[in-house]
């Protein structure tokens, strides 16, 4: 699948980053990103689905100049798990803010520390709280509760 | 020769703060690095599901004791946009001048720190004598040393205090003028540049690539600040330029912490010229809607973020902090390779790390 | 060699080494520290020793959270605690006193009970700030230890949040009145 890079596509005249962002977005990945809105100058929402965020996320860096990760959430919710990313671009000034949900009884997604090394300690520290296992990650351990602890504190139905 | 690990454990004069930090050296060379944190997590961000919205402005404030006015108002940020609460404009204008005289404060004890450690100790007690005069003009604003807790959601707690800004334009040229003194204390001295001129490169690439931000991004050669590029609160109407330079070692960092002071005086200035008169607090609700917000601040140390989930009752569902800390101190091991086991203290203490947001 | 068969010659009293130390040993522990002689040493010599501990008080370079600041600032110009002799040391085992100056996790309290135990007698333990007295406003996490007197015991309680500079020192000058009300003898212990 190719991704559609900004310069080459056809320009629009008047139309600011974050609908480039989201267009390119949305062609080059049809099925599988949806929902894309822009919350704010500068903040653009996209749901993606969780088998393709590698793929997503190495488009992201590669073609579209997002250089920075900012920040790896998880959130619980009471039929499923949303693991939010928060990436920036420096060049187009844009905090993109992608959000992939998974099943609750199996909260699995792909790591893409490989594609940013600031997301490796961010995605132990989901681990470590939420208990999201990130598959393909290069050591995921406990990094803030000591190592034989056994209970992930940030769910909803542990009560501390 | 044989190879080892050494802990350079909790409890050692170079770790400021709690973390242990494993080198594995071959000699003298270091080859590898592990940092271990989390001995204090205090498991904030469960703590803060479990109180209204007002009541966790003074937690906030203890995530980052160094610099804890840019945390609790980095979480009123994200609560005002969430629950769509226009700020006053007279608060916002007292929230930037509070915030950058925070940031001159918190440069002041990093370089006190930095200084006692590499030996210096009259850089220890010069500076520590200077950041008392901007503690005491913040504790005149807010009311204590160390953890302000001033900020509310909707403007700040309370108006400036009578004579607030002679004091304060008085504070701001003494400290110009310090400034000069210490650049020719810190450079003049020959340990001092040897310890630091050519020590823990950090190229521009890895920097962009682990995450880094705050000074230790700008002094790698990538010249981006929060406030300049994607601005809040009211510093579009600021004019101040952003530090930056090329080389990414040591005296690179403590060179733009310098000079990102002397722009702090310019904007503590400016802020008490442009400030109007009028409302400082606006009545924030009770409950908030379900929704997300978002707040993005320049933190002295490098960027963090707050994400608020809110559920429609008065007290959050879930509030994630990003730590610039926690992400530089992943790079480390990248910058530590190579050198000898003494510019460690050098080459941490220059990353300015705070272990309060990092374990949070 | 022992002659015992002849009393009249007298008894030459032949000690295996290990024994005339041994022997050695419970002569000068009756001599110093049970007879009076150990006890005039003490009463001439325990006002100028325990002058000396009170105004030397030694405390580990040891910072946790936000009271960790204070104390950094006690050792500033403005409220220059050296004065009253107070000054850190970085090894646990030159130190007097531990100043525990933040919230205890359960991660951190093996590595606090090490540092307690590898520090000499006499020593004394300073909670400074409200979480380590009682965890603070974090009392109710699931990571924390509430209050360091829970594995650790404690001679002097200071207050705030933080505490404040002077609090801390007048926190040491208490501990030095009671270490003057509490004087003992180095040799009898009494």
């Amino acid at each position: 699948m190719e991704a559609v890079s900004i310069e080459k596509a056809p320009s629009r005249i008047g139309e600011n980053p974050e609908q480039r962002v989201l267009r390119a977005l949305a062609e080059s990945f049809p099925k599988t990103v949806s929902d894309g809105a822009r919350l704010r100058p500068g903040l653009v929402r996209a749901k993606v689905d969780r088998s393709d965020i590698f793929r997503v996320c190495r488009v992201l860096k590669d073609n579209l100049g997002f250089e920075h990760l900012t920040m790896i959430s998880a959130v619980e919710y009471d039929d499923r798990f949303e693991i939010v990313y928060h990436i920036a671009s420096y060049q187009s000034k844009l905090l993109l803010e992608l959000i992939s949900t998974t099943p609750k009884d199996d909260p699995t997604v792909d790591s893409i520390s490989s594609i940013w090394g600031g997301a490796n300690w961010q995605e132990r520290e989901s681990y470590d709280l939420m208990g999201i296992v990130f598959r393909s990650h290069p050591k995921l351990e406990r990094i803030l509760l000591p190592k034989d602890v056994l209970y992930h504190p940030l769910r909803k139905d542990f009560k501390g | 020769m044989a190879e080892m690990w050494i802990n350079m454990g909790p409890q050692h004069p170079m770790t400021h703060g709690l973390w242990n930090l494993r080198v594995k050296v071959d000699g003298e060379t270091i080859v590898d690095a592990e940092p271990e944190v989390g001995y204090l997590h205090r498991g904030i961000e469960k703590i803060c599901e479990g109180l209204t919205y007002p009541q966790i402005i003074p937690i906030t404030d203890r995530l980052c004791y160094g610099s804890s006015l840019t945390w609790s108002h980095l979480y009123c940020q994200s609560v005002e946009d969430l629950m769509g609460v226009e700020v006053p404009e007279r608060a916002e204008y007292i929230r930037v001048m509070a915030i950058e005289m925070q940031r001159i404060a918190s440069h002041l004890m990093w370089l006190a720190a930095y200084a006692g450690d590499l030996g210096m100790s009259v850089g220890f007690t010069y500076t520590m004598r200077d950041r008392e005069v901007f503690v005491d003009l913040l504790q005149a604003l807010t009311g204590s040393r160390l953890t302000y807790n001033y900020p509310r959601i909707g403007g700040v707690a309370h108006d400036l205090p009578p004579n607030f800004d002679r004091d304060s334009i008085r504070a701001v040229d003494y400290m110009e003028g310090r400034l000069k003194e210490y650049e020719d204390l810190f450079e003049g001295s020959k340990i001092f540049m040897m310890r630091n001129v050519g020590i823990g490169l950090l190229r521009k690439e890895d920097a962009l690539n682990l995450g880094v931000t705050g000074p230790s991004l700008r002094a790698s050669g990538v010249s981006y600040d929060l406030r300049k590029d994607m601005p809040y609160s009211v510093y579009p109407e600021m004019d101040f330029e952003v530090a930056t330079l090329d080389d990414g070692d040591c005296y690179a960092r403590y060179r733009v912490r310098m000079d990102e002071m002397w722009e702090s005086c310019k904007i503590v200035r400016q802020a008490l010229q442009k400030m109007p008169k009028g409302r400082w607090r606006m009545v924030s609700p009770r409950n908030a809607p379900a929704g997300t917000g978002l707040g993005r601040v320049e933190d002295p140390r490098g960027e963090a973020v707050m994400y608020v989930v809110g559920d429609g009752s008065d007290k959050p569902y879930r509030l994630k902090i990003r730590s610039p800390i926690f992400v530089t101190v992943s790079a480390a091991p990248k910058i530590l390779v190579g050198y000898k086991l003494a510019d460690v203290v050098a080459i941490m203490g220059g990353l300015d790390m705070c272990i309060g947001e990092n374990d949070r | 060699m022992s002659d015992r068969a002849d009393p009249s010659l007298g008894q030459a009293i032949m000690f295996r080494s290990k024994d005339f130390l041994k022997w050695s040993d419970e002569a000068m522990e009756y001599l110093l520290r049970r007879s009076p002689v150990g006890a005039g040493i003490d009463l001439i010599t325990k006002d100028f020793f325990n002058w000396a501990t009170r105004n030397s008080l030694y405390f580990l370079h040891f910072g946790i959270m936000c009271c960790a600041l204070e104390m950094a600032v006690a050792s500033a110009p403005r409220f220059d605690q050296q004065r009253f002799g107070i000054i850190p040391r970085s090894s646990p085992r030159q130190c007097d006193i531990l100043l525990v100056n933040g919230p205890v996790t359960k991660k951190l309290k093996p590595a606090l009970r090490r540092l307690y135990d590898q520090m000499p007698e006499p020593k004394w333990v300073v909670a400074m700030g409200e979480c380590a007295i009682s965890g603070g406003p974090f009392y109710n996490s699931y990571s924390m230890v509430q209050g360091v007197d829970r594995f650790i015991p404690v001679d002097v309680y200071i207050p705030g949040c933080p505490a404040r500079p002077e609090a801390l020192i007048d926190g040491f000058l208490k501990l030095q009145k009671m270490i003057k009300e509490n004087k003992k003898g180095l040799l009898t212990g009494r």
